[in-house]
């Protein structure tokens, strides 16, 4: 995934990802493989009024990001779509700076790159 | 009224073209008839699985009690790999995509099953193909008026048939969606089930709408993003079903005091 824009007044997650997004992402990098169910259960102690109508959205656009993928797994309660995260949040973080970096270095590049000295020195 | 409008079409194919009118009819009902027997034959193919009791036999039993009291046979149950809410029905066949399973609680998609045993008791799932072969009937049989008859009236006609059926065909559809929705009310021990599955496909799809337009451009001006309704939707709105449904279950109950 690589992020298109990047919000400068938003923190951390925030800053590349919708909000609710980022919650997920959060919580799908600690767990790594979730159904739609238990990231709901999760994000309803926080927002009670969520309904798993929004949790299934956001993370189809999660899967349309790139950030989650989805598959069929079928068990004893019969088949039903699992989500597992395709990076790590360390690949992901890594991403960003490069990303950002390489956009600010074709586009002004003498000011990075003396900025960039200026805070290794 | 369709069939009047079909008949019609025919007598003028018919009168104008003579015996190359009834073979011209002849041929495209033949070809009708095997395109629908392929498309039956191949219209599961992958992305489906049938449902087994063990898998889910709250699902199962649940649909094997409403199709019983609905007086039809335990009708197949097939569960699609999509992730958008949705469910159709064919034959003696319900497809349940697996993205309500996400959206919905169980007695929802008990409430969604019985709107689809609703089609099948109805006689819908053979209705629906006909009616969808009729058209192509009415409009290849007006295609071949337009380019073989050279008579004003007779074109206007043909035309003017096509137009009323695809009215009338709307109109129809849209009458047997809320009759699956009064037998399924009669079906399920707790009718408000399927109210509220309408109203979180509702929501899931209003919601849908917004995450995908603000997932567009910035550029694009957002009036040009909103959904249009048009007058030739085939399903009523969520809306309209949802008020239908208050309205049957509200007069149930008054009718049930009065006895």
């Amino acid at each position: 995934m690589e992020p298109h824009e990047f919000k400068l007044n938003e923190e951390g997650l925030r800053a590349v990802l919708p909000p609710l997004e980022a919650e997920i992402m959060e919580y799908m990098w600690k767990v790594k493989v979730a159904t739609a169910g238990e990231v709901y259960e999760h994000m309803k102690k926080k927002h009670p009024d969520m309904r798993r109508s929004t949790v299934s959205i956001l993370m189809n656009r999660l899967c349309e990001r790139g950030l989650l993928k989805r598959s069929v797994e079928t068990g004893r309660g019969g088949m039903r779509y699992v989500y597992s995260i395709t990076t790590t949040r360390e690949e992901f973080e890594k991403r960003i700076v490069e990303t950002i970096l390489n956009a600010l270095m074709s586009n002004f590049k003498e000011a990075t790159f003396a900025y960039l000295s200026k805070i290794k020195k | 009224m369709l069939k009047f409008i079909i008949l019609a079409q025919l007598l003028i194919t018919l009168l104008y073209l003579g015996k190359l009118g009834l073979a011209v009819i002849l041929g495209t009902i033949a070809f009708l008839f095997l395109t629908y027997i392929w498309v039956t034959r191949h219209s599961l193919t992958r992305g489906y699985s049938k449902l087994q009791w063990e898998e889910m036999p709250w699902l199962y039993d649940g649909i094997a009690r409403m199709a019983n009291k609905a007086g039809i046979a335990m009708p197949y149950v097939y569960i699609l790999d999509d992730y958008i809410p949705n469910a159709y029905s064919f034959g003696n066949s319900i497809v349940l995509s697996l993205g309500l399973f996400e959206v919905l609680d169980e007695e929802q998609i008990l409430g969604v099953a019985a709107h689809e045993i609703g089609h099948i008791k109805n006689g819908d799932t053979i209705l629906f193909p006909l009616m969808a072969y009729g058209r192509y009937l009415m409009l290849f049989l007006g295609a071949i008026i337009i380019v073989f008859v050279h008579t004003t009236i007779a074109v206007l006609a043909s035309l003017g048939l096509y137009v009323l059926y695809e009215i009338e065909r709307v109109k129809f559809l849209k009458e047997r969606e809320f009759k699956a929705d009064e037998t399924a009310l009669y079906l399920l021990d707790r009718p408000f089930s399927l109210k509220e599955a309408l109203e979180e496909l509702k929501y899931y799809e209003d919601l849908r709408i917004t995450v995908r337009a603000s997932a567009l451009p910035g550029i694009e001006p957002n009036i040009e993003r909103k959904q249009k309704k048009s007058f030739m939707d085939t399903h009523p709105s969520y809306d309209e079903r949802i008020w239908k449904i208050l309205a049957e279950i509200e007069g149930r109950a008054f009718r049930d005091t009065l006895k």
